[in-house]
């Protein structure tokens, strides 16, 4: 009897453990309200190190392109995405018109994106470590396998 | 007795949670980080845009980027641009000058002035043509003498403005105002704006 609970101690701890390591870049979160023509609800709370990982799974000739593209601009990425994690909680652009109104926002640490118009409502959380990541990843991708 | 050791037992609580206080503070950073704010206000679509940039993200930002004009921080600019004016001169004129206002343009459709004061920079233009357009820029001093710091004559140093910037206080660089939209360009350690 003892040794049972041992042993469910034991799975539940590496249950625990491995939990607690999938969560530990934080969560995305991604929220949309369409709200015409009809009201339809999407909301998503993943790990964010789920998506470095699924990074792996994409044939690198499928990120050569974009991979191109980036890779020249990786030193700014790596600098802005440093100072952004290194920083205080700051609004980084506004917008408003009449309707529509969009935010974006540095908080904890992660990039928030908020839009709200007529037609709907869209809300995005990303932590900044699950972006450098990923971009690294894309970045690292061979360009010359491109299709 | 008992109560002798609880008022004791008390004050050494008091001391550690003072102690505890006076150590965060200590190790809190002193900085503040500092913020360059654009606001663009368009009132007769209602329309605004805000962007506010950290100083030390831009500062570290423009470093990295080579494109076109711009690279490791410094801007190339072609000889037309400055239309044969040996900037560096006049601001070596300017810099050693006194308090002063340097140029007074009155024409039909234009008023212009450039100043200096205070260690700032001045320059106010009123197009009286275009929706009684007004533009007002205030650069430090500083600022301009690091933008012109580099070594070539057709670059400025647009990082080592940054820079400058950050250590300068909080001041309203640029507004631009005619009848219906507003532009604003200023810096402050406040993270949201206005």
């Amino acid at each position: 009897m003892v040794l049972l609970g041992k042993v469910a101690l034991g799975i539940a701890g590496t249950a625990l453990a491995g939990v607690g390591l999938i969560c530990s870049e934080g969560m995305i979160e991604v929220k949309v309200v369409e709200k015409q023509p009809e009201v339809h609800h999407v909301y998503v709370l993943a790990p964010a190190m789920l998506v470095p990982m699924t990074m792996h799974f994409i044939p690198s000739r499928k990120l050569g392109n974009a991979a191109a593209e980036i890779k020249p601009w990786m030193p700014t990425i790596r600098a802005a995405l440093e100072q952004l994690r290194a920083g205080e909680d700051v609004t980084l652009v506004e917008v408003r018109e009449p309707g529509q109104h969009v935010l974006v926002t540095k908080s904890g640490g992660s990039v928030v994106v908020d839009v709200t118009d007529p037609d709907e409502t869209v809300h995005v959380s990303a932590p900044i470590r699950a972006i450098e990541s990923t971009v690294e990843q894309v970045a690292a991708a061979s360009p010359d396998t491109q299709d | 007795m008992r109560k002798g050791m609880r008022v004791i037992g008390v004050c050494c609580v008091l001391a550690l949670t003072m102690r505890n206080l006076a150590l965060t503070a200590m190790a809190a950073p002193a900085t503040t980080e500092r913020y360059l704010h654009v606001k663009v206000d368009d009132s007769s679509k209602g329309e605004s845009v805000n962007v506010n940039v950290p100083l030390a993200m831009a500062a570290a930002i423009l470093p990295t980027v080579n494109h076109g004009s711009l690279h490791n921080g410094h801007v190339t600019i072609g000889e037309t641009d400055f239309n044969g004016v040996d900037v560096r001169a006049m601001l070596d004129a300017i810099r050693n000058a006194p308090d002063n206002e340097f140029v007074t343009v009155k024409e039909k459709d234009q008023d212009v002035r450039v100043a200096k004061l205070n260690g700032n920079l001045i320059v106010h233009v009123l197009d009286k043509s275009k929706d009684g357009e007004k533009v007002d820029v205030t650069i430090p001093m500083k600022v301009v003498d690091a933008l012109f710091s580099t070594a070539k004559d057709n670059e400025l140093d647009i990082a080592a403005a940054i820079r400058a910037l950050s250590d300068a206080g909080d001041a309203v660089l640029v507004t631009v105002q005619d009848a219906t939209e507003h532009v604003r360009i200023w810096i402050d350690s406040h993270s949201a704006g206005e």
